[in-house]
């Protein structure tokens, strides 16, 4: 049983050297004379988004805690990490100390929103959790003094005086943190605290009767969730040198996460480091590689014109059902009857 | 560097740095507020079930020629340790469970175990107390090892840094800790089993599984709620020597039983109880010709 308590798993080990790996072949598809596919930049989105799945991961996997608002704390993280950074601020405190403040932040955020919710479960902490989202969104919207608005706060200086042209350094000491993060998380998996989630997941009842406080452990697992997407957060607003706007951070990166995390398998680190490399795969390399591809061939404006509800009532429609009560106009010209009622109220006619 | 927009004033970053504390300072308060009322609800709804009983039970007492009744049945002091007591009940002996784990022992006075106030069930295990369920709560995907570490956590002194970063006392710690857990199982017989999820065990073994990790806790009580139900004869044979084997390593146990061989093989006193009142006190001999509790148990001869 030795091998249960090594630092890394062999999965998890397989991962990150395959996640290493990757930017490679943007030096290796040029030399053979193949066109590069711009790999560094994706693998570093990787990197941000698997350190927020396995935060999401300690919440739902290991605690069982329906948190869908995880995006928020990433946002707390990014405009955090922006405030102590940006030039226009007194604080530049540099990238490290800021990413570690960006964390406690982060934890503290957790904390705030896991105390009033300690009573609840699944369905309604969702719910709870999702306009928690929400309402971290549209504050960093509308504070526009301190948050610069929809603007984002931007310029923020580059970590270890990076440029955005070397993808490929930049990426590798995103990995090198992602691994920190991983070994940690891999310590807590195995230790006292790890075991006290893994009770209030399974019976909650049964570890408070073996002198577990399950309010306590819940607590700790939001803060140290919400920490870790606070560091993704800061790591994301890093690289691209802003925060970008307050509505990058939606409920849609929440639900990416927690695909990552599903997709991975719920509960595992590997799974989640897999469930990274799948998902950001399809949104950053293949959808933009297959639109490009579409558009070359001619295809992609075809597809447009499809895919346009706008479009649709000039396409022939032979199995298209027609109104029940023939309308005057539907009378004289059967071609462009309606297909819907609610798209034709009575009396009027519809576009030509 | 250009930057379109607003400049922030040094006032401004006052005003961001007393927002931060500010933060800071309503997540301290929330939290505590938020322990607290979870607290103090928990505990109310265990002294609510507590007080409905002591009421109800005083209730029929004063109609019945008004003889005063103990809060607990039994008399719960040095008298009580090391013994295997039963309880033996119709209905109602499973209601004196939690009043024994949350409420009585303490509330009455008499309590050896604890005297805090609050009485949340943690609480109530951090004291001493520790217990089994009726209907088996295991956390099943856990595997036998990690259960019944699960029952030490009170004795674990790591915290979430020491998790954090596997200090060489939380390695060490936990190193012991899984030792410990390993002699339990085996203590109770599972021990070649103990990398499975406990939710594969068979039911016998989920029972004993439950009291590895209830012992786990090295507790001074241990409660066993109806521990032989849906065994079979030769399980059942197994669980008695278990029992005694807890109770010869120093172990006040406490059972709530209705498996008469079961009762009547390895309790050392007996307390039965009818509709929630003892009726009779003693050793097995004793209340096997206890003409109250024939009467209880097999019903009233009709003569003529």
């Amino acid at each position: 049983m030795a091998a249960r308590f090594a630092s890394f798993a062999r999965g998890q080990l397989i991962a990150l050297g395959a996640l290493a790996l990757v930017p490679l072949l943007d030096l290796a598809l040029p030399a053979a004379g193949m066109e590069s596919l711009q790999l560094a930049g994706a693998s570093r989105s990787v990197v941000v988004f698997a350190i927020l799945a396995i935060g999401l991961n300690i919440v739902i996997g290991w605690t069982g805690l329906l948190n869908l608002g995880i995006a928020a704390f990433q946002a707390i993280g990014a405009y955090a990490f922006a405030i102590l950074t940006w030039e226009n601020y007194p604080f530049q405190i540099g990238f490290w100390p800021a990413l570690v403040a960006a964390a406690l932040i982060g934890a503290l955020a957790g904390a705030l929103l896991g105390a009033p919710t300690l009573r609840l479960r699944g369905d309604y902490l969702a719910i709870v959790t999702l306009g928690f989202g929400e309402i971290v969104q549209e504050t960093l919207k509308n504070v526009e003094v301190v948050t610069q608005g929809t603007k984002g706060i931007n310029p923020l200086p580059a970590p270890f005086g990076l440029t955005s042209d070397r993808a490929i350094l930049w990426f590798y000491a995103y990995l090198a943190i992602l691994v920190v993060v991983v070994y940690l998380c891999r310590n807590l998996e195995f230790s006292r605290m790890g075991r006290q989630w893994f009770a209030v997941r399974e019976d909650e009842l049964a570890a408070r009767c073996m002198g577990i406080e399950p309010d306590k452990a819940k607590l700790k697992a939001f803060a140290a969730g919400s920490a870790l997407a606070a560091v993704s957060g800061a790591l994301y607003a890093a690289a691209l040198g802003s925060t970008a706007e307050p509505a990058s951070y939606g409920f849609e990166i929440s639900i990416l996460a927690l695909c990552i995390v599903i997709v991975g398998g719920i509960g595992s680190i590997t799974g989640v480091l897999v469930g990274a490399m799948v998902m950001l795969g399809i949104t950053d390399v293949l959808l933009p590689l297959a639109s490009d591809k579409l558009q070359d061939a001619g295809i992609g404006s075809t597809a447009n014109v499809f895919s346009s509800p706008n479009n649709y009532k000039y396409l022939p429609a032979p199995g298209r059902p027609r109104c029940s009560t023939p309308s005057p106009v539907s009378t004289s010209r059967p071609r462009d009857a309606c297909w819907s009622r609610a798209m034709c109220p009575a009396g009027s006619s519809p576009p030509a | 560097m250009l930057v379109s927009g607003h400049v922030p004033s040094r006032q401004l970053t006052a005003g961001v740095i007393a927002g931060f504390l500010g933060v800071g300072l309503a997540t301290a308060i929330l939290l505590t507020i938020a322990l607290r009322i979870n607290d103090v609800w928990s505990a109310s709804i265990v002294e609510l079930v507590a007080a409905q009983q002591l009421a109800m039970q005083q209730a029929r007492a004063a109609a019945a020629d008004g003889a005063a009744v103990a809060p607990i049945p039994f008399d719960w002091t040095e008298s009580a340790r090391r013994f295997i007591t039963t309880l033996l009940g119709g209905g109602l002996a499973w209601s004196w469970l939690p009043m024994i784990a949350g409420f009585a022992v303490g509330a009455s006075g008499r309590a050896v175990i604890w005297s805090r106030t609050r009485r949340t069930p943690d609480v109530v295990a951090s004291a001493g107390v520790a217990r089994t369920f009726q209907n088996i709560r295991l956390f099943p995907e856990l595997s036998l090892v990690e259960n019944v570490t699960v029952g030490m956590d009170r004795r674990l002194s790591t915290g979430f840094i020491g998790s954090l970063l596997a200090l060489p006392s939380a390695l060490r710690e936990r190193a012991q800790a899984r030792a410990e857990a390993l002699k339990l199982l085996q203590f109770v017989g599972l021990g070649e089993k103990a990398e499975d999820a406990a939710g594969n065990l068979p039911y016998g073994h989920q029972r004993r599984l439950e009291i590895a990790r209830a012992l786990a806790s090295r507790p001074d009580v241990i409660l066993l709620d109806e521990p032989a139900a849906g065994m079979n004869p030769t399980e059942t044979v197994d669980l008695m020597r278990l029992i005694r084997a807890i109770r010869d390593n120093g172990t006040t146990v406490v059972l709530i039983e209705h498996h008469m061989r079961v009762v009547m093989g390895i309790s050392d006193r007996i307390h039965v109880l009818q509709y929630g009142e003892k009726i009779a006190e003693g050793t097995p001999t004793e209340i096997r010709n206890d003409p109250k509790c024939i009467e209880a148990y097999l019903g009233k001869e009709e003569l003529g």
